[in-house]
């Protein structure tokens, strides 16, 4: 029977083919994949952001559900007539009588919003211009709300982490001078004010073999990473060749590869042509 | 001699396609004929369990899914095996996702969890759901929970539900737990919430992150990091309870034997090959 346990079954299976298929070549069910990853992110995230963001937190801010029996005043009316407007060309943005999940109108919702359309306008070469103030407002903001974090939690604690400590054992010490050789001499190799010579040198190349280790256990790290991702896709594809999902992983495989041949067949004759 | 070098170096310039069909052979292989082998838990693992384990009775944590689909395999197995000692414990848990797919993976492993512990939603448990905001959803979780969050996952008032009774900012909770498989993650919570508020904090995260947050361990900011697949194993290994991080471990182990192999391979080819152009 066909369900959509099924459809996705056989739409993931051939979605990691089609992106594993990059390692033989370029080719058009790589693209294919890779286009159609692009294309559902795009729309997923931003249909997510609309509907958990600016929907419920904007104009959920700016336009709350009115009390039943309660009597508005002018600007009230004024007001929810605006929304009443905008609900008359899309009542599932704006329902009727406002938006649930708020108690009252908060005005400095405004801000954002104008900012919000701002950011638009770009695609108005005339008044793109006004997007620099929305861009400068979220600059200001995320600088202003990374800095304190940054300096208490990898600045101060890092200082602090550094500090030997006489009255542990010896090991504890020896790891203490380690760190503080590292540190120091990985920040003197980005001293770039005074010349890698003599003294100086020596002591940034020092830094620069602390940076390899550093940079090795990254690496390893992230091979491991990528090594966990492909069990993870191997892991599916082997439940996916199961009899319950009609061998998905063994016909489209065999089917990826035919065609694959076919076109790398095609593909050579036309370059034969071409050079010819 | 000659003869042995020159095969050195021909097999040093082998197409690249057929290392990926022997790493590809070398992970598929042990997942289809799995192999036992011996996982033994390291310190920071063990940091993570102990700091947990020592927690009071009806203690409240609070659990953030930051990461999806893609990095299933890795954070999956160590959501499960945290939420069984949790669970296990007796813990309220709390969950929030600062990635929108973390809601996904998180009614995941409740649906699991419901099916092996008497739970019951909104007294031993409770889904926040997913912010956007990335660090000000943190900020906002470390100032003033209600403020932003007004309703669940399921759509429940924050009011109706009765394990938030009491619960008003980050310092309400005993423990935060992040499950981070990027930005915003553990970093996030260290930055914003736990080092100001001074909240314990744990994490488990992607390999390729853990460089990133080994100093925060280090300087004791976090409890213990639970490093990628082989720290999933391990701490399946620790709650006693062998799930699929433990069966994936022989494949990832194969894999990096081949990889070492091809770099000690590959160095040797490097050298050999200088030293004949030198002599050239």
């Amino acid at each position: 029977m066909l369900t959509t346990e099924l459809i996705g079954a056989w739409f993931s299976v051939f979605l990691t083919l089609g992106i594993i298929s990059y390692l033989y070549d370029d080719n058009p069910f790589y693209k294919a994949a890779e286009h159609i990853f692009v294309g559902v992110s795009a729309g997923y995230w931003v249909s997510l952001f609309f509907w958990t963001q600016v929907q419920p937190n904007l104009f959920g801010r700016l336009w709350p559900r009115l009390t039943e029996g309660t009597e508005y005043g002018f600007f009230h009316r004024l007001w929810y007539g605006i929304y009443n407007i905008l609900g008359s060309i899309n009542s599932g943005i704006f329902p009727e009588n406002g938006i649930e999940g708020h108690p009252e109108i908060r005005m400095i919702y405004l801000i954002p919003l104008i900012l919000g359309i701002f950011m638009l306008l770009r695609l108005v070469p005339k008044v793109g211009w006004l997007a620099r103030w929305a861009i400068a407002y979220i600059v200001g903001m995320a600088a202003g709300l990374r800095f304190y974090g940054f300096l208490n939690s990898d600045v101060m604690e890092q200082i602090k982490s550094t500090t030997i400590n006489f009255s542990g054992d010896w090991i504890v010490l020896i790891n203490g001078i380690i760190m503080v050789v590292g540190t120091l001499t990985g920040l003197l190799y980005f001293f770039f004010s005074k010349e890698h010579t003599g003294v100086f040198g020596k002591l940034s190349k020092i830094g620069i073999y602390f940076l390899m280790i550093s940079f090795g256990a990254s690496f390893g790290f992230a091979v491991m990473g990528r090594i966990s991702l492909l069990i993870g896709r191997f892991d599916d594809l082997i439940k996916y060749s199961g009899r319950e999902y009609h061998n998905a992983t063994f016909w489209l495989l065999a089917l990826m590869i035919l065609l694959l041949f076919v076109w790398a067949f095609t593909g050579k004759k036309e370059q034969d042509k071409a050079t010819a | 001699m000659k003869k042995f070098i020159d095969i050195i170096i021909k097999l040093g310039s082998v197409d690249r396609r057929y290392i990926f069909v022997l790493v590809g052979l070398s992970v598929l292989i042990p997942l289809i004929y799995p192999l036992e082998i011996p996982i033994r838990p390291t310190q920071q693992s063990q940091d993570v369990f102990n700091a947990i384990d020592a927690l009071p009775p009806n203690s409240k944590v609070l659990v953030s899914f930051e990461y999806g689909p893609s990095t299933k395999p890795e954070i999956h197995p160590m959501s499960m095996a945290l939420l069984r000692q949790l669970f296990g414990k007796g813990f309220k848990v709390y969950a929030t996702a600062l990635w929108p797919d973390g809601i996904f993976m998180s009614n995941d492993a409740f649906a699991i969890m419901e099916t092996e512990f008497p739970l019951e939603y909104g007294v031993d448990y409770v889904n926040l759901g997913f912010k956007p905001g990335n660090e000000a959803v943190v900020k906002g979780i470390a100032s003033d929970i209600r403020t932003l969050y007004t309703t669940d996952a399921r759509l429940n008032q924050i009011s109706n539900i009765p394990m938030m009774e009491g619960i008003n900012d980050v310092s309400d909770f005993d423990f935060v737990f992040s499950l981070s498989a990027g930005y915003p993650g553990t970093k996030e919570w260290v930055q914003y919430a736990c080092d100001p508020h001074n909240i314990p904090m744990s994490t488990g995260c992607t390999s390729i992150q853990v460089t990133e947050v080994l100093p925060y361990v280090a300087n004791g900011q976090v409890k213990g990091i639970l490093a990628g697949m082989p720290g999933a194993a391990e701490y399946e290994k620790l709650i006693n309870h062998p799930g699929k991080a433990t069966g994936r471990m022989a494949a990832q182990s194969f894999a990096h034997l081949v990889i070492v192999a091809f770099i000690i391979f590959g160095n040797i080819t490097y050298f050999v090959q200088r030293k004949r152009e030198q002599k050239k």
